[in-house]
C-alpha cells in the first residue's frame, strides 16, 4: 500500500502529539475489549472439562444444563457448575470470565434488597443496578453498543452529508440554490424532539434510530463540503480530467474527494462523541432503544432517581466523562495534525 | 315570548306535580357508628400539593379530568352516602329514601336545610337541572351525555324537596345509591350556551361540602377555607370532622422537590406507596428524633385489576397451552421478593377485594418451570433454538408486552429472564402512556401490562363479553369471545337476588381463570405515609375502604395541633428527645 507522503506526514505530526496518540491508543483498546466482551464479561463459562469432553459454551449455541448432568433442559447455570465443581472434585474443570455475569441477568441475594453496593466478594465490582444487574457488565455492553451505534450512524450521516455537499458545490446553479433551501428547512426542525415524539409512539430499535438520528444530523457537513469543492472545482486538475473526458462521478470521487477529506477527517472523533451523547440522551429520557438494553443513559437515569445509591451514578458519569474526554483529546489533536501551518503567529 | 315562557313553566310544573306513590317504606339511618375522633380540634393551616396546575376548575367538559378534580368533587355532597367501615347508606344531602318495586327507582326527601355556597337554598329544581346539564351538548362531554340518559333514565320532582331517581337496569338496593346516585348542579349559576365550556372555565361553582376555594393563584396554588356557617355541621355524621381551616393545594412539579418540602416542614403530609420513598428516602434525624411520623394502614376494599392482558386474536396466544405456559413461566414472588421488598402481593384474581363477590378459592397461577414446559411440548413449541428460545415451525415464541411507566422496568426484566429458561423471549415495549392506551384500545397489541381501576361491584360485561371483542374503544382488551361466558355474564348483570349475584361472580371469576387471558400481577393492601407530628389522627387512623390517611376533604379525620406546630418547627433544627415512630394499624388487615 503506498500512502501518500503528506498523508505520512500527518500521521507522523499526530504522534508526536504524545495526549492525542495515547488517548488513542486507549480508545483502540477499549473498543477492541469491548469487542470481545463475551471473553472477560459473561455468565457462560469460558472453558468446561465434563466427564472427558471439553465445552466452549462462550460462542455458539447455548448448552442446556442436562448436558452437565443437571435436571432442567434451559441454559446452564454456570456459576453454580462451578460452586458443583468445586465441592465434588470428581475430575471435572470450569474456567469462569473474570465477570461472571451477562448485562441481562439479575443477581439477587437472599434477604437483601438491590441495587448492591460495589463488592469483589461477589464480584460485582461496581455493584449492581436497581434489577440487581452488574453494573460493570452494563457498561461495557452498554459501551459497545453506544460506539457502534455511533460509528453506524456516523456512516450513514457522512455518506448523505458528502454526497449531497460535494454536488452542491460540483453543480452548483438553481442545484445548489434549491438544495441549500431544502437543507435550511431542515437543519431548522429539531431534531432530538421529533425522535422523542416517533420514540414514545413506536420503539425504535438500534437500525431505526441511527437512521432517524442520521435524518437530522447530515445536513452539518454539507456545508463545509460544499465550500471546499467549489474551491476545488475551479482548480486546473478538475478542468484537465473534464478534457480527458472523466465523467462527472469520476472527478468527484478520483479527484474532488481526496483533496477535500483532510477537512472531514478533522470533525470524525467530535462526532463520535456527538454520537455517543445523543444515545446517551435518548436513554436517559428514556425514548432511545428498548428495555432490557444495556445503555449508559438509563443508568444515569437510575443513578438521578436514587442519588442515595452514589455507585451507581459515579459509575455511569466516570465512564461517560472519560470516553468523551478521550475522543476530545483524539480529536484536538487530528486537528492539530491536519493543520497545514506548522506555526502559527500572533501579532 | 315571555309569556311562552311563562307557559311552558305552567305546564312543566303540571307535569312534575306527579303524585308519589304509596305504600313508600321510608329508611334513613341515623343510628351506624362514628368514626371520628371527638378529640379534635378546629383550626390551622394544612398545605398539600399537585404535580400539575389543573388546566380548568370545571369538572366536566374538555380537560376536566385532572387530579385536581377529586378535590372539587370531594366538597359536592350527594343525596346519600356510604358508611367507609360498614357500608351502610348514610343520609347526606337526602334526609330519608325509598325504593320503588321495579328494582329501578329510588325516593329521596330532600334536607331542607342545605345550601349552596352562596347562600341559595338546594331544592329538588337544582336535581332536575343535574339532568338537562348533563345531557347538554353544551358541557361537550360525550361520556356524561350519554351516562345520564342510558344509564339514569329519569328524575321526577313531587314537591320542592321530593324527588325520585330512575336508573336504566334493575339492581340491587345498595346499587342503586351507588349506580344511580346524584349530586346537584346550582341551576341559578349556569347559563348553559355555547360559550359555557369556555365562559366557566376560571368560574368557582357553590358547593354543598365543608369547604370553598377562595384563591386560585395561577400556577402556583389553590386555597380552599373552610365555611364557617356550613349548614351540615352539626350533622351526626359530619362532627369532628374536616377540622382546618384552609388548605392550601401548592403545584409542585416533581415528586423528589415535593418530598423535600416535606422535609422542611412545608407540607404537611405525605403519601408513601413507592418503595423507594418509604424505604430509602423516609429515614434520618427527623425521623430517629420523631418530628415525622410513619403510619402503615391496611385496608379492604376492591384491588385494581393489574396483570397482563394477552390479546386472543394473536394466533401464538389463541392456544390456551401457550396462555397457561406463560403464567407458569413469570415468576413473580421473585420480583416480589427482590424489586419490590416485599411491600406487594399477589393478585389473586380478577376482582379481588370485592367482599362476598370475589371468589375466595382461586389462587394465582404459582411459578412453575415444568408444567410451563409441558404445556409448551403439548403446543407443538417443541424445539429450542441456539437462544434456548422455543420455536415451532421456525417461528421462535417471541411475546411482546406493551407497557406505560418506566418504573415497571425493573419488574419486568426479571419476570423476561425466568421465562427464557421455559423458552419464552418476552420483547418489552414502553411506550408513551397514551401512545400504550391508544394502542391497547386498537388491540393491536400482544400482551398489555396495565390495571383497571375498581368500581362498587364486578363489572364483567366490558372485559369479557364477545359484544365488546374484535373490535376497537372497547375494554375487552383479551378479545375474549366465549359463547358460554356471554350468557354468565348476561344473567349476573339482570340478577337482582344478591345470593345469586354472587354464586354468578365466583363462576365467572373461576371461568377468567381458566381461561388464562389475564394474569394478575400485584396489589397493595395498605396505604402508608408520613406526618408531622402535629398532624393528629383518630385512634383508628383510617377507614376500611379509605386510600389515604391524609385527605382533608373525603374523610377529613386529622386536626393539627397548632402549638406543637410552633414547637416542633423551632426544635427541629436539634436532635430531638423522642424516639422514632412506626406504626402499624391492622384493624382491617384480610387474612
Amino acid at each position: 500500500m503506498i500512502i501518500n507522503p503528506e498523508t505520512r506526514k500527518r500521521w507522523q505530526r499526530f504522534k508526536s502529539l504524545r495526549r492525542g496518540y495515547f488517548s488513542l491508543l486507549l480508545m483502540g483498546a477499549m473498543i477492541f475489549a469491548s469487542l470481545f466482551a463475551e471473553l472477560w464479561i459473561n455468565n457462560r463459562a469460558l472453558l468446561v472439562v465434563h466427564q472427558g469432553h471439553i465445552y466452549l459454551p462462550t460462542y455458539g449455541d447455548f448448552l442446556p444444563g442436562t448436558t452437565f448432568g443437571e435436571n432442567y433442559d434451559w441454559e446452564t447455570n454456570y456459576r453454580a457448575l462451578a460452586e458443583k465443581i468445586k465441592i465434588e472434585k470428581n475430575g471435572d474443570f470450569i474456567l469462569m470470565p473474570l465477570i461472571p455475569y451477562n448485562p441481562f441477568e439479575n443477581d439477587f441475594i437472599e434477604g437483601e434488597y438491590p441495587p448492591y453496593a460495589p463488592s469483589a466478594h461477589n464480584k460485582h465490582y461496581l455493584g449492581t443496578d436497581t434489577s440487581g444487574r452488574d453494573i460493570l457488565a452494563r457498561l461495557v455492553y452498554g459501551f459497545r453498543i453506544a460506539i457502534l451505534f455511533s460509528l453506524f450512524l456516523l456512516a450513514i450521516s457522512y455518506t448523505a452529508g458528502i454526497s449531497i455537499g460535494a454536488l452542491m458545490g460540483y453543480f452548483g446553479g438553481k442545484f445548489d440554490l434549491i438544495t441549500q433551501r431544502i437543507i435550511e428547512i431542515l437543519s431548522n426542525i429539531p431534531g432530538l424532539y421529533v425522535i422523542m415524539i416517533i420514540a414514545s409512539i413506536v420503539t425504535p430499535s438500534f437500525w431505526s434510530l441511527a437512521l432517524l438520528l442520521a435524518a437530522f444530523s447530515w445536513m452539518g457537513l454539507t456545508w463545509y463540503m460544499r465550500t471546499e469543492t467549489y474551491r476545488e472545482v475551479n482548480r486546473e486538475y478538475v478542468t484537465a480530467a473534464h478534457s480527458l473526458g472523466a465523467s462527472h462521478l469520476r472527478i468527484i470521487t478520483h479527484h474532488i474527494l481526496p483533496n477535500t477529506i483532510a477537512i472531514l477527517i478533522t470533525f470524525f472523533p467530535f462526532s463520535v462523541a456527538a454520537g455517543i451523547t445523543a444515545l446517551t440522551s435518548l436513554d436517559y429520557l428514556g425514548f432511545g432503544l428498548p428495555a432490557p438494553t444495556p445503555s449508559w443513559g438509563e443508568l444515569l437515569q437510575q443513578g438521578t432517581d436514587n442519588l442515595e445509591y452514589q455507585w451507581i451514578t459515579a459509575s455511569a458519569v466516570t465512564a461517560l466523562s472519560l470516553v468523551l474526554i478521550l475522543v476530545n483529546f483524539i480529536g484536538e489533536a487530528v486537528r492539530e495534525a491536519f493543520d497545514p501551518k506548522t506555526h502559527t503567529f500572533y501579532e | 315570548m315571555r309569556y311562552i315562557g311563562l307557559l311552558l313553566l305552567v305546564i312543566s310544573s303540571l307535569v312534575n306535580a306527579a303524585a308519589l306513590p304509596k305504600n313508600l317504606k321510608w329508611e334513613s339511618n341515623n343510628s351506624a357508628p362514628l368514626w371520628a375522633s371527638p378529640a379534635a380540634e378546629k383550626g390551622g393551616t394544612f398545605t398539600d400539593f399537585i404535580l400539575s396546575f389543573p388546566p380548568t376548575l370545571r369538572v366536566v367538559g374538555p380537560d376536566s379530568n385532572s387530579s385536581f378534580r377529586g378535590f372539587i368533587n370531594a366538597n359536592q355532597l350527594s343525596l346519600t352516602s356510604f358508611h367507609p367501615n360498614t357500608l351502610e347508606i348514610l343520609p347526606e344531602l337526602a334526609t330519608e329514601w325509598a325504593y320503588g318495586k321495579d328494582n329501578k327507582t329510588v325516593y329521596y326527601h330532600l334536607d331542607k336545610n342545605a345550601r349552596w355556597s352562596d347562600g341559595v337554598p338546594v331544592t329538588a329544581d337544582d336535581y332536575l337541572f343535574t339532568m338537562t346539564f348533563m345531557r347538554s351538548k353544551f358541557i361537550n362531554a360525550p361520556w356524561y351525555n350519554n351516562y345520564y340518559t342510558e344509564q339514569i333514565v329519569n328524575v321526577t320532582k313531587y314537591d320542592d324537596y321530593t324527588i325520585s331517581v330512575t336508573g336504566a337496569v334493575a339492581r340491587p338496593k345498595e346499587e342503586l345509591h351507588y349506580y344511580y346516585g346524584l349530586q346537584p348542579t346550582p341551576k341559578h349559576f349556569h347559563t348553559l350556551d355555547d360559550n359555557w365550556v369556555k365562559n366557566y372555565n376560571w368560574k368557582i361553582e357553590p358547593n354543598t361540602g365543608p369547604y370553598q376555594i377562595t384563591d386560585v393563584k395561577n400556577g402556583k396554588e389553590i386555597i380552599f377555607e373552610r365555611k364557617e356557617n356550613w349548614w351540615a355541621k352539626d350533622n351526626r355524621y359530619f362532627k369532628n370532622r374536616f377540622n382546618v381551616d384552609r388548605v392550601v393545594i401548592k403545584v409542585i412539579r416533581d415528586m423528589n422537590i415535593a418530598y423535600k418540602y416535606f422535609e422542611k416542614g412545608e407540607i404537611d403530609t405525605f403519601n408513601m406507596l413507592q418503595p423507594d420513598l418509604w424505604h430509602d428516602k423516609a429515614k434520618g434525624r427527623l425521623y430517629d428524633s420523631g418530628y415525622i411520623e410513619k403510619f402503615v394502614f391496611y385496608n379492604d376494599a376492591p384491588r385494581s385489576s393489574s396483570g397482563f392482558f394477552l390479546n386472543m386474536n394473536d394466533p401464538t396466544l389463541a392456544d390456551q397451552n401457550v396462555r397457561s405456559a406463560l403464567a407458569y413461566a413469570l415468576n413473580f414472588d421473585k420480583v416480589t421478593q427482590t424489586v419490590l421488598r416485599n411491600d406487594y402481593e399477589r393478585l389473586e384474581q380478577f376482582h379481588s377485594g370485592y367482599g362476598e363477590y370475589s371468589n375466595p378459592d382461586i389462587k394465582p397461577k404459582p411459578f412453575d418451570l415444568n408444567l410451563a414446559n409441558q404445556l409448551l411440548d403439548t403446543a407443538g413449541w417443541t424445539t429450542r433454538n441456539g437462544e434456548g428460545i422455543r420455536e415451532k415451525n421456525g417461528k421462535p415464541l417471541t411475546l411482546t408486552i406493551t407497557y406505560g411507566n418506566k418504573e415497571h422496568t425493573d419488574r419486568l426484566v426479571v419476570l423476561r429472564q425466568d421465562a427464557r429458561k421455559a423458552g419464552i423471549d418476552i420483547e418489552l415495549q414502553l411506550l408513551d402512556p397514551s401512545a400504550q392506551y391508544k394502542t391497547i384500545m386498537q388491540k393491536q397489541h400482544q400482551i398489555a401490562m396495565l390495571g383497571w381501576s375498581t368500581g362498587f361491584r364486578p363489572d364483567y360485561w366490558q372485559h369479557f363479553h364477545s359484544a365488546n371483542a374484535h373490535k376497537p374503544q372497547t375494554n375487552n382488551v383479551t378479545n375474549t369471545d366465549d359463547k358460554e361466558m356471554d350468557k354468565m355474564i348476561s344473567d349476573y348483570d339482570t340478577e337482582t337476588s344478591r345470593e345469586k349475584r354472587i354464586a354468578l361472580a365466583h363462576q365467572l371469576e373461576q371461568k377468567i381463570m381458566v381461561m388464562g387471558a389475564f394474569i394478575p400481577s400485584w396489589k397493595t393492601t395498605y396505604t402508608r405515609g408520613a406526618h408531622w407530628r402535629w398532624i393528629h389522627l383518630p385512634d383508628v387512623p383510617g377507614t376500611k375502604t379509605g386510600d389515604s390517611l391524609y385527605s382533608v376533604f373525603g374523610d377529613g379525620l386529622l386536626w393539627i395541633d397548632k402549638k406543637d406546630k410552633i414547637d416542633t418547627m423551632a426544635a427541629r433544627k436539634n436532635q430531638g428527645s423522642k424516639n422514632p415512630v412506626t406504626k402499624v394499624f391492622e384493624q382491617y388487615k384480610v387474612k
